[in-house]
């Protein structure tokens, strides 16, 4: 049987129209702005002043604190300046923008396709290599993946989990990824396995990718002939349903252990890494190569299928870079959102710069987009048959209306992991995320506050 | 170039609204519709006609000059409440019993408490209930009214039930389950044909509409309840099959105690709502002084609602 989470979820259309452009490299802009905020934590200090020259691949930006992550040059070039700049929701954001020469790579970078099989034996130099890359958690989230990888001594890892759900609608380049680069995806897993010292690792994948499937384990089959430490990665298939690559509910799938309230997956014995995160930390330790360039799926309804992009992209293009090639935003479109529709944020400024963990430009039309007015709630519970956390989004709704802080908490608002299924079920258009993320921050402060006073 | 748009995630939202849901009970209530209207002829087409633009205009004139609020018509609610009121009266009722059941349904139990979503019981059930406890003759006069076409043997005057309650069991003779399959024999229009309505039922499933907790748990609570007491006593009680079939359990399982606003958020609450109805329904027929139970049933248990919304929470995700 095919595993998924146990509550809530809903079918959105998978609207998948991106699905076989094949992976297109997109040529380097003249200029480029690479953000030294692309991680969770910490902004990176950068390490370069104006007028200096820059290599691809080399540092440009260091961690400032341990939640943090270096950041590299994606291009060869001068250094035009260092200064702030607006990302793409519009905040100010230190860039440095690099003048783009001819291709030029750091010393010690292998460059070429061949796959690196033979992982190295010392999981301190893996750490490290994974640091120094800059490598972040792909999925979303950016957490820095070397901090991921090294979880507190009181904590014990027990499986690996690789999400190639890809539940968002919409998106394509996670699976351009798995039927691309499938070894490549299972060597980092192995990777990851043996740094962990898991004795399970498990790649997830929605039944709607039966090719990605069958490229990951006919990897794995390739790669267990060469190692035996292979044998106990899993491809694992999925349900279709939304969010399965929400990490807890990845996590309740493919090990049936829910994570606590206000928990961490390590907790229950699981560390999450999105594939194409495994795909960056193969070419950081196999290859030696910093995170400098990631896939973007270019899709929407609006846009013709032959304007439809999966791109490796450099850090710090500019999104308006990225649409011209593809002819400008289609005229019925009236916004751009960077990810998924379901979590995606939409962008307000599109000077801005694609980042390590940009995933997507998706094109949407008013009709598809456009907030339709609210009514009255006709209690008819689809918002909590929806909730993958079990909660109850119209009380909240009306619980955060009132201000009632504490019945707040009691009914877990906290809980919430912004997925949108409510907002999205909800036949009568109320705005019951927006209304819930207020209060789930505000109730998320008044927790920490408490535990600080302590 | 267009200014873009920028607001919140999610981007994207389900074609599903208010307006398509109510939609859909009226599409799932036009077989049985269709087969009052055949069977009970124009007497059943004034009703449905009085009730349905009684129901929609009372909601525009109350929004519109009393609450001078947003007009609300256009969600298709008061259309179901028109619908589900004239297919809880006998084909008999004159006009203005319906027009008053109208006024009642819709001015006292919805719009007083706020309209759709606010109102604490069924509108159409409080619209029949007021009905059968004023005009409690006219609301049991069951004489068959003129088809358009013939075959409807409903020319007793009574309900099963009805004869079940005035002369005992002995009175009913042979029941043709059957007949009352297709075509019941006399009551409410909606009553008289429970293929009808489960053709109904079936549609609101496929669609999603609604979950089918509270109708399988009415069915379930009614047929071992009077299971038990009719083997106890089959000369007394009548069997679990004539139960299911007459007076309206299947017609308020289906379309009334489903309703969004009066039922149970959650799959657990929903079964809860749903054995006390079926167990205040056997209960009313076996031992009350009502043939039938259902509507009191339904609006008794609409009263427990907010409570069993307040005990009853779905499981949440890691935590025990």
């Amino acid at each position: 049987m095919k595993k998924t989470f146990s509550i809530g979820g809903i079918h959105p259309n998978d609207s998948k129209i991106s699905t076989n452009c094949p992976i297109e490299v997109l040529p380097a802009p003249s200029v480029v702005y690479i953000s030294m905020a692309q991680h969770l934590g910490a902004p990176a200090t950068p390490v370069v002043a104006a007028g200096d020259r820059v290599r691809t691949g080399q540092v440009i930006g260091e961690p400032a604190g341990f939640i943090s992550a270096f950041v590299h040059s994606s291009v060869t070039g001068t250094v035009k300046s260092v200064a702030p700049r607006k990302d793409l929701a519009g905040n100010n954001v230190m860039h440095v923008e690099i003048a783009v020469e001819e291709d030029e790579w750091v010393d010690g970078v292998d460059n070429s396709d061949m796959i690196v099989r033979e992982i190295p034996k010392d999981n301190k130099v893996i750490v490290d290599r994974i640091k120094a890359c800059g490598v972040v958690g792909l999925g979303g989230a950016t957490f820095p993946t070397h901090v991921k990888l090294c979880p507190p001594p009181d904590k014990k890892a027990e499986v690996l989990i690789l999400n190639g759900a890809e539940c968002e609608p919409y998106l394509t380049s996670d699976y351009r990824i798995m039927i691309e680069k499938p070894e490549q995806i299972v060597i980092g897993a192995g990777i990851m396995q043996q740094v962990l010292g898991v004795p399970r690792a498990v790649i997830g994948v929605e039944e709607n990718k039966p090719k990605a499937i069958e490229a990951l384990k006919a990897a794995v089959e390739k790669l267990k002939v060469l190692s035996a430490s292979y044998s106990r990665i899993e491809v694992m298939t999925l349900k279709k349903k939304y969010p399965q690559g929400g990490e807890k509910q990845l996590i309740e799938a493919v090990t049936h252990r829910e994570v606590k309230s206000m928990g961490l997956p390590i907790d229950v014995g699981a560390v999450v890494q999105n594939v194409a995160t495994s795909l960056a930390v193969y070419d950081a330790v196999q290859k030696n190569k910093p995170l400098t360039t990631n896939t973007l799926t270019v899709t929407g309804d609006c846009l013709p299928g032959s304007k439809q992009r999966n791109y490796l992209f450099r850090i710090g293009t500019p999104l308006s870079f990225i649409i011209e090639k593809i002819g400008g935003i289609p005229e019925d479109a009236v916004k751009v959102v960077s990810g998924g529709p379901m979590m995606g944020k939409a962008i307000s400024n599109l000077d801005a710069t694609a980042v390590k963990g940009s995933s997507s430009l998706l094109f949407l039309t008013a009709e598809q987009t456009v907030r339709k007015p609210e009514s009255n709630c006709i209690r008819c519970g689809k918002c909590a048959e929806a909730c993958p956390m079990g909660l109850e989004p119209f009380l909240l709704n009306k619980l955060a209306r009132n201000g009632m802080m504490e019945e707040l908490e009691d009914n877990a608002v906290q809980d919430c992991i912004e997925c949108g299924c409510c907002l999205y079920s909800c036949p009568a258009n109320i705005p019951l995320l927006d209304v819930i993320r207020i209060a789930k921050g505000d109730v998320i402060r008044i927790i920490r506050g408490r535990s600080a006073k302590k | 170039m267009n200014k873009l748009l920028v607001s919140p995630s999610p981007h994207i939202h389900t074609r599903t609204s208010t307006a398509s849901l109510m939609r859909d009970v009226v599409i799932a209530l036009l077989p049985a519709v269709i087969v009052s209207v055949l069977f009970y002829g124009w007497s059943e087409l004034m009703i449905l006609g009085v009730s349905v633009v009684s129901c929609i205009l009372l909601e525009y004139l109350i929004t519109r000059f009393l609450l001078k609020g947003k007009n609300t018509v256009c969600d298709w609610s008061a259309a179901v409440t028109g619908v589900l009121l004239a297919l809880n009266l006998p084909a008999t009722s004159p006009w203005w019993m319906v027009l008053i059941g109208a006024v009642v349904a819709i001015g006292v139990a919805k719009m007083t408490f706020g309209g759709l979503g606010q109102n604490l019981f069924n509108p159409a059930l409080v619209g029949r209930v007021f009905l059968l406890i004023s005009f409690p003759a006219a609301m049991t006069d069951w004489s068959a009214t003129k088809g358009f076409i013939s075959g409807v043997d409903a020319s007793s005057g009574a309900t099963p039930l009805g004869i079940v309650k005035e002369g005992g069991i002995e009175a009913l003779g042979n029941v043709d389950y059957l007949n009352m399959l297709f075509m019941n024999i006399g009551g409410s229009a909606g009553e008289l044909s429970a293929i009808a309505i489960i053709l109904g039922f079936i549609y609101l499933l496929a669609r999603r509409v609604i979950r089918p907790h509270i109708t399988l748990s009415i069915w379930a609570t009614v047929f071992v309840f009077s299971g038990i007491m009719w083997l106890v006593n089959p000369a007394e009680y009548t069997d679990p099959v004539f139960n299911l079939l007459t007076g309206g359990i299947l017609l308020g399982s289906v379309f009334m105690a489903t309703d969004y606003v009066t039922s149970p958020m959650s799959a657990k609450g929903g079964i809860i709502f749903g054995v006390g109805i079926g167990l205040i329904t056997m209960l009313i027929r076996y031992f009350g002084s009502f043939p039938e139970g259902m509507s009191f049933a339904i609006l008794i248990m609409n009263s427990t609602v907010p409570l069993i919304n307040k005990f009853c929470k779905s499981k949440k995700y890691g935590r025990a």
